[in-house]
């Protein structure tokens, strides 16, 4: 249970995949402008991560360990990913469209999401048991979507800043993720072994 | 069985059952789609440039197959792409027709809005909107002008801090909409035979809250809806037109005429 716990916590802040690994900036700049739309990718990776650590988990060492197929674990996982991109997309174009339209490119683009992989990947290396995998997966897509939601917030609020011409846009979009990553490295003496 | 074969059959059967799951799924989550969507999806470039006022082709093939008139023409396309897609949708292409253009839904003059506080501080309708927005109505008008900047053809003008559309020099790019930050523009479909009518109040609240905020705002009281074969409709106390329905001039005078605010205008 205590292990599980940590790996929540540290997955949640100290190592969160966005700030510390830097993976999955795509969408982390790309759906950052307004808090709705932030919101709604957030819980879509989460769905997905989770998701695809349990399943990548089953397959990974019930199929691939058996049959010593450890090189297909790429292209397992890609499938395993894409997949539960394809479903989420279904189920968020039934369901609720005004989302699937605020998200647009970036929904089919979660299959490219490095975090996703990148969490598939680190469970594996890990070596998670099952429950540990799955806790990962969710505390990671967690960690995505704090992230994503504190970067909308500031986002919006710099809307009516007066910024300097040459920081508009881009430049200071990049500054203001660089400072995050600064302030999520103060999480690093959280947990003490 | 050497190794390639297990791999190859692993793979393999992995990738079929989640084909199957998706094939399954698909059926089940079906959303039924006009069918002309995707015809004119297909007759469109597909480079997403959002020319048309829309953000992307696809949204755009949904909007105007579920509203003809709303069709604006695709500019990267050209002529052969837009007459094609006319086709589809069983309209003429006409320019006149076709084109949108955009209204101001406030029409308060200055003396209609009642302001009880003084603003004082930045002179943009962004900024003023975070403090309440420098008149008591939170749905008029505020009346910096910050969609003057974005007008790239000069067809809106500011005077008495109330906006006026030149609708000869509109040509419907919609930057405006996007501007204002209480969503006051309306892309309307342009209308040659008779003006453009149009009621000018978003204010969805009762009358007498509308009363205490502004003289010319939509109470809510459904005389333009009553009137017969009307293209008006009540949504939340606010009355809005229906552009599809709006098709005869008789019942649009007869509404502006009778609404007892007069907050319904003509372009």
């Amino acid at each position: 249970m205590k292990d599980l716990v940590l790996i929540f916590i540290s997955t949640l802040l100290i190592n969160n995949l966005v700030l510390s690994y830097f993976l999955g900036i795509c969408p982390f700049l790309g759906v950052s402008g307004k808090i709705e739309s932030a919101f709604g990718m957030g819980m879509a990776v989460t769905f997905v991560m989770t998701l695809a650590t349990s399943i990548g988990w089953l397959i990974y060492n019930l199929i691939l360990v058996r049959f010593d197929l450890l090189f297909l674990e790429y292209v397992v996982f890609i499938l395993v990913i894409a997949a539960l991109v394809q479903i989420v997309e279904m189920f968020i174009r039934k369901y609720s469209s005004a989302l699937y339209q605020s998200l647009g490119i970036y929904l089919p683009l979660i299959t490219t999401n490095c975090a996703i992989l990148g969490v598939a990947l680190f469970m594996v290396t890990r070596n998670y048991k099952f429950l540990e995998a799955v806790v990962f997966g969710f505390s990671g897509g967690l960690g995505f979507s704090l992230v994503l939601l504190i970067m909308a917030g500031i986002r919006q609020d710099l809307e009516f800043a007066d910024i300097p011409r040459v920081f508009k846009g881009a430049p200071l979009t990049l500054i203001t993720a660089g400072l995050l990553a600064l302030i999520f490295m103060g999480f690093s003496g959280l947990v003490s072994s | 069985m050497n190794e390639i074969q297990i791999a190859i059959l692993t793979l393999g059967s992995i990738g079929l059952v989640f084909s199957v799951l998706l094939a399954f799924l698909s059926k089940k989550l079906k959303v039924q789609e006009d069918p002309r969507v995707e015809k004119i999806v297909n007759i469109l470039p597909g480079t997403n440039c959002g020319a048309c006022g829309f953000s992307g082709c696809k949204v755009f093939a949904a909007a105007v197959a579920k509203e003809c008139n709303l069709f604006s023409g695709c500019l990267p396309g050209g002529a052969e792409v837009n007459n094609s897609i006319a086709q589809t949708l069983g309209i003429a292409v006409n320019t006149e027709t076709s084109r949108r253009v955009v209204v101001c839904r406030c029409g308060a003059e200055l003396d209609a809005k009642i302001i009880s506080l003084l603003y004082q501080g930045p002179q943009t309708c962004l900024a003023a909107d975070i403090t309440g927005g420098a008149i008591d109505c939170v749905y008029g008008c505020i009346g910096f002008g910050d969609c003057l900047e974005v007008c790239p053809v000069g067809a809106l003008s500011l005077r008495e801090r109330k906006i006026y559309v030149d609708i000869d020099k509109c040509i419907g790019c919609g930057h405006c909409v996007k501007k204002c930050p209480r969503d006051l523009f309306e892309l309307v479909p342009r209308n040659s035979s008779f003006g453009i009518y149009y009621v000018a109040c978003r204010n969805n609240d009762n009358a007498v809250l509308v009363k205490r905020v502004c003289a010319r705002g939509c109470i809510g009281c459904g005389i333009c809806v009553r009137v017969p074969n009307s293209p008006y409709y009540l949504k939340d106390k606010l009355s809005s037109l229906d552009y599809s329905k709006a098709t005869q001039k008789a019942p649009l005078e007869e509404a502006r005429v009778k609404c007892p605010t007069k907050c319904i205008f003509i372009a």
